[in-house]
This record gives C-alpha cells, sequence and structure tokens, in this order.
C-alpha cells in the first residue's frame, strides 16, 4: 500500500514558514528602528473625527429652544443657514458669529482618501473590463475570420499592443489620443486599460473557440442555423466556460496595472497610498494597507469568478 | 446522362471535389434519389463515401459538378444555403450534441432560433420525439451523463426537430460500443418505415441488407456500383465490390 502523506504534519510546516516569515519582516523592521503605527493609517481609511461647522458669513446666532436647530442669520441679509444634527454646539443663542468661526461639530463617518483611491481603481477597473471584454471578443472573432483583411487588421491590433509597454500607451493615449479627442484623464485611463487588456482577450476568446471541437459547428450549422447563430448559441457559450480560468487571470491583471494610471494623475489606490505616505511619513503600514486593499479586490473577483465556474460546472 | 425525375429529391451530376492539398476525393460522381428511398453507401474507409454525404448539405464544398435538393441547385445564385440545410438533417458519428444545453434544449434549439416556432409547440414536438427515440426519462440530462448509444438517438430526435425532407447519416454507429448499435438502429428502421428520405453511410451490412431500397459502393472517390441490396449482397458483379464483401462478410 502506497504511503498517506502525513497532513497535519505539513499544515505546521505550512503554518511555520508563515509565522518565521511574519517574524523575520518585524525583526528587520525593528533592526532598522522603525516604530510600528497602524494607527495612523485609520483616518485615512475612515475618518471619525467630528468635523466642525463653520460660519460662512458674519451675522448672528440662533439655537431653537429644544437645542435642535441652529440658524445663522446673516448681517449682510439673504437667507438665513440652518444646521441640524450637531453632536456639540459652540455658541449662545444670539451669539454674533464672524466668518470662519466654529459654530457646531457634526459627527458622522468619512470615508478616507485611500478608501477613495480605492473606489476610483474599482470604478476604473469595473469601466475598462466591460470594455475590454466587448473589444476582445471582437477581435478575438476577427483573428480567426476567413476575411484576410479583417484578420490580419486583428493581427496587427493584438501585436502592437501586446509588444508595447502599457506604461507607454497611456502616456500615448493621455498625451496624443486625448488631446486629439479632449479626453479627461478618467476616460484616457479607462480607454488605455481597455485597449491593453482586449488584446489578451481577444487570444484567449479565440483559444476558446478554437478549443471546441469543429464538430460542435458542422452540427450547427447542419441545422440551418447562420454562422452567428451557431456562435452565439453553440460556441461561445462553451468557449465562454472554458475561457473563465484564464479570464480571472487577466482581469486580476487588469486591476493590478490600473496602478499605472496614477502616471496621468489619477487618484487612484496607488496614488491615494503616496499621497498618504507624505502626509503620515508611515510609509510601511501605508504601502502594507494598499497591498492588502489591492489582495482583497482581486481575492474577491478570484473569488467570484470559482464561483461562476462552479455554477457552469452542472453539464459537465 | 441522368433523366430528371420529380420523384427525385436527390440529384447529384458529376460531382468533384478536389482538396487544396491536391487529395481528389469525389470524381464525378452522380447519383439521385428518390423521395422516401432509403440509400446505403458502403466502401472502404477512405472512399469519399462521408465527403459525399458531406457535400449534400454542403458541410463539404464541391469543386465541379452540381447537386440538386428538392428542386433547388445547391450552388444557384440565390439559394441560401441555410434555407436549405433546414431540411437535411445530419446526423455524425460523433453525435455533436451541445454539451451545454439538456437532451430537450438540444432538441429544442434549432426550431426556436432557426425556424422561430412557437416555444410551446416546439416543447410538445421536442417531447414527443424524445419519446420516439425512447429517451422519455432521459429530457433534462445533459449529454456528459447519457450512453453513446442515447446521444446519438438525441442527435436523430434533435435532427427530426426541424421536420427534414431528407436525413443524412454519416456513419451513425461506428463511434459506439457494441451493445448499443442495436437501439441506435431500431430507430433508424423504424424511421425508414414512416417514409423518411435517407442516406446512410455505414459499415452496418445487416442495416443496408434489410433496411435499404439501394445500396451504393464506392472506392476511391468512385462510385462503382448501384444496385439493389439482394444483387448487391448475393450477386456482386464487380470484382472490386466482390473483394470488398469477402473481406467484411
Amino acid at each position: 500500500m502506497q504511503k498517506q502523506p502525513n497532513q497535519m504534519l505539513w499544515q505546521g510546516v505550512y503554518l511555520a514558514v508563515v509565522i518565521i516569515f511574519c517574524s523575520v519582516v518585524y525583526a528587520s523592521s525593528k533592526h532598522i528602528n522603525y516604530n510600528w503605527n497602524w494607527q495612523r493609517v485609520v483616518p485615512y481609511l475612515i475618518n471619525t473625527e467630528p468635523q466642525s461647522v463653520r460660519a460662512p458669513f458674519d451675522g448672528t446666532a440662533k439655537v431653537s429652544t429644544d437645542d435642535k436647530t441652529l440658524t445663522l442669520v446673516p448681517d449682510a441679509g439673504g437667507e438665513p443657514v440652518v444646521v441640524k444634527k450637531f453632536s456639540a454646539i459652540s455658541v449662545n443663542d444670539g451669539d454674533l458669529i464672524f466668518e470662519g468661526d466654529q459654530v457646531a461639530t457634526i459627527s458622522n463617518w468619512r470615508i478616507g482618501p485611500i478608501t477613495e483611491g480605492m473606489i476610483t481603481t474599482l470604478e476604473i477597473s469595473l469601466a475598462s473590463l466591460v470594455f475590454a471584454v466587448i473589444i476582445g471578443l471582437f477581435i478575438g472573432l476577427g483573428r480567426i475570420s476567413r476575411n484576410l483583411a479583417i484578420r490580419q487588421l486583428c493581427i496587427t491590433y493584438i501585436e502592437i499592443i501586446r509588444g508595447t509597454p502599457l506604461l507607454v500607451q497611456i502616456f500615448i493615449f493621455y498625451f496624443f489620443i486625448g488631446t486629439v479627442l479632449s479626453l479627461d484623464r478618467f476616460t484616457a485611463g479607462v480607454a488605455s486599460l481597455a485597449v491593453f487588456t482586449a488584446a489578451y482577450v481577444a487570444e484567449i476568446v479565440r483559444s476558446g473557440i478554437q478549443s471546441i471541437p469543429p464538430g460542435q459547428m458542422e452540427a450547427a450549422r447542419s441545422l440551418g442555423m447562420t454562422y452567428v447563430q451557431a456562435m452565439v448559441n453553440v460556441i461561445l457559450p462553451q468557449a465562454f466556460k472554458r475561457t473563465l480560468p484564464p479570464m480571472a487571470g487577466q482581469f486580476i491583471n487588469l486591476i493590478k496595472d490600473s496602478s499605472l494610471v496614477s502616471v496621468i494623475s489619477i487618484t487612484d489606490l496607488t496614488k491615494a497610498g503616496r499621497e498618504v505616505v507624505s502626509a503620515t511619513f508611515a510609509p510601511f503600514e501605508v504601502w502594507f494597507t494598499v497591498a492588502l486593499l489591492y489582495l482583497v479586490m482581486t481575492g474577491a473577483l478570484s473569488w467570484m469568478i470559482q464561483h461562476l465556474e462552479k455554477k457552469l460546472a452542472a453539464s459537465d | 446522362m441522368h433523366l430528371q425525375n420529380a420523384e427525385d429529391i436527390i440529384i447529384a451530376k458529376d460531382v468533384d471535389k478536389i482538396y487544396p492539398n491536391g487529395c481528389h476525393a469525389l470524381k464525378k460522381v452522380s447519383a439521385s434519389i428518390k423521395k422516401g428511398e432509403v440509400v446505403v453507401i458502403i466502401g472502404p474507409s477512405g472512399s469519399g463515401k462521408s465527403t459525399f454525404l458531406r457535400t449534400l448539405n454542403q458541410l463539404e464544398t464541391i469543386s465541379s459538378g452540381s447537386i440538386v435538393i428538392d428542386q433547388v441547385d445547391m450552388y444557384g445564385k440565390n439559394t441560401n444555403i441555410n434555407k436549405l440545410r433546414e431540411h437535411v438533417g445530419m446526423v455524425f458519428q460523433s453525435f455533436n450534441l451541445f454539451p451545454h444545453k439538456s437532451a430537450l434544449h438540444n432538441v429544442m434549439m434549432a426550431p426556436l432560433k432557426v425556424s422561430k416556432r412557437a416555444k410551446s409547440e416546439v416543447e410538445e414536438h421536442a417531447r414527443a420525439l424524445m419519446k420516439k427515440v425512447g429517451l422519455a426519462e432521459r429530457m433534462n440530462n445533459y449529454p456528459s451523463q447519457l450512453s453513446g448509444g442515447q446521444q446519438q438517438r438525441v442527435a436523430i430526435a434533435r435532427a427530426l426537430c426541424m421536420k427534414p425532407k431528407i436525413m443524412l447519416f454519416d456513419e451513425p454507429t461506428s463511434a459506439l460500443d457494441p451493445e448499443m448499435v442495436g437501439e441506435v438502429l431500431d430507430v433508424m428502421k423504424s424511421l425508414a418505415k414512416e417514409g423518411m428520405t435517407m442516406v446512410v453511410v455505414t459499415h452496418e451490412m445487416g442495416f443496408a441488407r434489410e433496411v435499404a431500397d439501394r445500396v451504393l459502393f464506392m472506392e476511391d472517390g468512385e462510385l462503382l456500383v448501384e444496385d439493389t441490396p439482394d444483387k448487391f449482397f448475393h450477386n456482386p458483379t464487380h470484382p472490386r465490390l466482390q473483394r470488398f464483401l469477402s473481406q467484411v462478410l
């Protein structure tokens, strides 16, 4: 009988290696006298500090009898400003106020710049993913077209895009195409990422379609379907399932590649991280946090695609 | 010279097929098949019999000659090949069921997407056909959950759901385990009895003898013999056919 490997032992070895690695990281930071201060990062994720409400003009404060509304009446005339839902009030009824005075504080949660950057990263990734899939699908289909002109155009597209660095493409999109078509930063960033990813998606689509046995197309055509009907109803649904694992990899790359758009001054997660580092002087904590947030996004995507794969495996 | 008979539903004339690599697959093959006739094509492998069958619904194009299906010239200027294929069902050696759809949906797909028939009518028709091929219980199974024989019967039902005038069978039992050949041949026999026009490429000599109205013998791209099964099997005159039969029987 074959000897069964000791699962417990190797699980233990795995944990030991991970723990040793983490302690090495910690020890080396101690070695350079780095003071870990995770607290400093938190306000840049979620800001729970009470915000002060300041008077927008010179005038008089009026506090309602139940202490729930504060009305600021301007001296110069005009609409009074009403403040509600404050946590603390710093003026009394009838007080004179001057522009810029703190009249009350509001305690509400605000998202910090890192979280804002993460949202921007998500927006850019999602928008470019949708366009990349659409462009990639058509380029992939054109890549196997029987029409020589279409086929060669698609091959040229794929070769040019795959043969040049994304960073250079982003610059070209922003400074050349963006100027010609007067695109804003966000559009230029999304466009360059979509065009870049589409070239890879196209190759995945092509290999997916070519992995379907030719008998499937023949069967569909023999039933009277047109080429397009056969593609839509028979070939692409099957190819879709097979391309999910490589697509997942490509989409994860897309999320990570989106960090490059920070070079055209889009405040994505990476750029937000850089800004926060210069404000906090806590580079280790910030960059670890940024890395963790990328990992959360890619991990969630990877999990969703795995889930989809399992669902589609019903017919296997 | 073939006489153009109104009863002839398939008329192939001087069909030549040369592949781009120079392989001469069909050499001046001419054959007419009447409505309701069951024609079996036999021959050694590489004889061009499957190629000829596949030209009858243009899965293979021809280099020269002409093919007329149900009064429609297949290579005519205004011929819509998709329209023509709707009436020519085909059953493949490797079944080619759509693996991402259940058996019933395999059968229903083309009538819904191509013929745009009403869903309720198509479903009723598909269920009746599944029952006819003996698979009423397995309608909701995916192809991967069916045996080879069952898959091939679904494939026959799928072709029949388009209400074809002609059925082409390309070695329908060659990929099957021996004990499953019978169930597929039984379905084909009942189809023949109902008067379906059938062209069958097969190695099942028993089926040819029992069901065929005519048997064609092809070798090396040429149609050598065309005869009734009785004469074909019991009184072969062509020396090449004699040799072939002595090897397979």
